[in-house]
């Protein structure tokens, strides 16, 4: 019996050990890739808990062998998790080990935390002043993602209290960084969900319902934002079915009638989450 | 499925948030409901399901929205369309906007956990009392559920009940019959309204 059991034993031995030898930068990367995939599917906290351990076990790795591939993981990491003042040590650190864009990438998650604290403080003018020069200059994806939903946000409350010239001044400015954005990346679904928000700021409905097609098809980084699209879909449905001429209304109507088939929805006007 | 069963796994709930939130029974009701909602749909990471409210208080989502579609939201809610009548019929922006922040994450969005912290006005159709009582509520919510919150055990808890009682079968009974369960034992041992705190 004990002849038997050894072989299974050590198989078992020797499977737990290669498994305890994996490198830490082969794990922090595994932890990285599961965290995104997650964060896809609207898991954030099962998102969250990989990038925490990618940066553990980056940082064993950085401790053990220190390497720009290394550094570049945690502060890639640390940026999904906020932690703006780590990620810019971990891209420096990475910069100096060889990693070209992780001096740049180190400014932009400090102007990026410079900015939350500054909002934190209700300081909104230095705090736009930051995002409006990160969505121009940065080329770093993560950073330019919250700076444009951020000074999206921002500009927007601000639009609402201002006089309808003024409004309309600033709602198209903002309607241009959006679109650069998008020349940038179009796949980014973000980035039209946004500017579905800011064609229905100005009224431009058939725009805004484009927009907010997209952004569903392409994907949004966040649950409450999904259903907050899904909202944006509906009250832009009905109110071009109330003003488009009747033959291109009808067109219109099956047209949604196609893509809400597509997503699951129980009618033109009910998301698949809604109750019922 | 086993009706009871899934009231013996409600019951246990009840004993786990009593451990974790001593004295804060009124906060059982929308921690158990929104659990239970997201094991019925499979979705595990309940910590930031059922702390998702939070982030739905958020103003920059909230009060940027232009005011037609807020106008839309208020007219296409049957319910809130009634209750809010003559303000739409006056076009008393004012009035509906500060209302929205409130009612638009419960409405719109179907946040579970708010949801059911407001059972009660939903239930009587208090829709002004939601606004009223809005930030007072989600506040101490936000106060009491803090000290179990950043507790790791305490989310193990709730995923252990939200896991077995979608195992007894709890997406085979109905919604509203699954609230009355909650309540009924959370009614019981304390004697308070649930969805209500104290001094809210």
């Amino acid at each position: 019996m004990k002849r038997k059991l050894f072989p299974v034993a050590a198989l078992a031995l020797v499977f737990v050990l290669s498994g305890a030898c994996l490198p830490h930068l082969r794990k922090a990367k595994q932890f990285y890739a599961e965290g995104q995939d997650q964060a896809r599917v609207f898991r954030t906290e099962a998102a969250v808990a990989s990038w925490k351990r990618a940066v553990d076990e980056a940082e064993r790795e950085c401790h053990r062998k220190p390497s720009a591939q290394a550094f570049t993981i945690k502060g890639l990491a640390e940026t999904n998790l906020g932690r703006w003042r780590e990620a810019e040590a971990s891209f420096l650190k990475a910069f100096s080990l060889g990693f070209e864009p992780g001096e740049a990438w180190a400014s932009d998650a400090a102007l990026t935390g410079l900015a939350a604290s500054f909002e934190e403080l209700d300081l909104e003018a230095p705090a736009l002043r930051i995002y409006a020069q990160l969505l121009d200059k940065s080329a770093f994806k993560p950073v330019l993602m919250t700076a444009a939903e951020k000074r999206t946000n921002l500009v927007l409350a601000r639009a609402l209290s201002s006089d309808p010239e003024e409004k309309a001044r600033t709602l198209t400015a903002l309607l241009k960084t959006l679109d650069r954005l998008l020349d940038r990346d179009f796949a980014c679904g973000l980035y039209h969900y946004l500017h579905a928000q800011v064609d229905g700021h100005i009224g431009d409905l058939r725009r805004s319902y484009e927009e907010a097609v997209i952004a569903r098809e392409l994907g949004l980084p966040s649950e409450k934002i999904s259903r907050d699209n899904d909202n944006q879909l509906i009250f832009c449905y009905d109110k071009l079915k109330e003003t488009l001429p009747a033959a291109e209304s009808k067109a219109f109507a099956s047209a949604h009638s196609g893509w809400t088939k597509k997503w699951g929805w129980r009618d033109a006007r009910t998301p698949a989450w809604k109750k019922e | 499925m086993s009706k009871k069963g899934v009231e013996a796994a409600l019951v246990r709930g009840v004993d786990i948030l009593n451990e974790f939130l001593p004295l804060k029974s009124w906060l059982y009701f929308p921690v158990l409901y929104s659990a239970c909602v997201w094991a019925v749909r499979r979705v595990f990471d309940y910590r930031e399901r059922v702390l998702a409210w939070q982030v739905w208080l958020d103003p920059e989502f909230v009060r940027t929205k232009p005011d037609e579609f807020v106008l839309h939201f208020f007219s296409g809610d049957e319910a809130l369309g009634r209750e809010y009548a003559d303000e739409l019929a006056r076009g008393d922006l004012r009035t509906l906007r500060a209302a929205f922040p409130a009612l638009y994450p419960i409405f719109g969005l179907e946040d579970a956990f708010l949801k059911a912290l407001f059972k009660t006005e939903i239930e009587s159709a208090d829709y002004r009392g939601i606004v009223v009582e809005f930030a007072a509520r989600t506040a101490k919510a936000r106060d009491d559920i803090q000290p179990a919150a950043s507790n790791p055990d305490f989310w193990k808890a709730v995923e252990l009940f939200g896991m077995e009682a979608a195992s007894l079968g709890l997406h085979l009974i109905k919604d509203e019959e699954v609230q009355n369960m909650i309540i009924a034992l959370v009614k019981k041992p304390v004697g308070i309204s649930p969805a209500i705190p104290p001094d809210a």
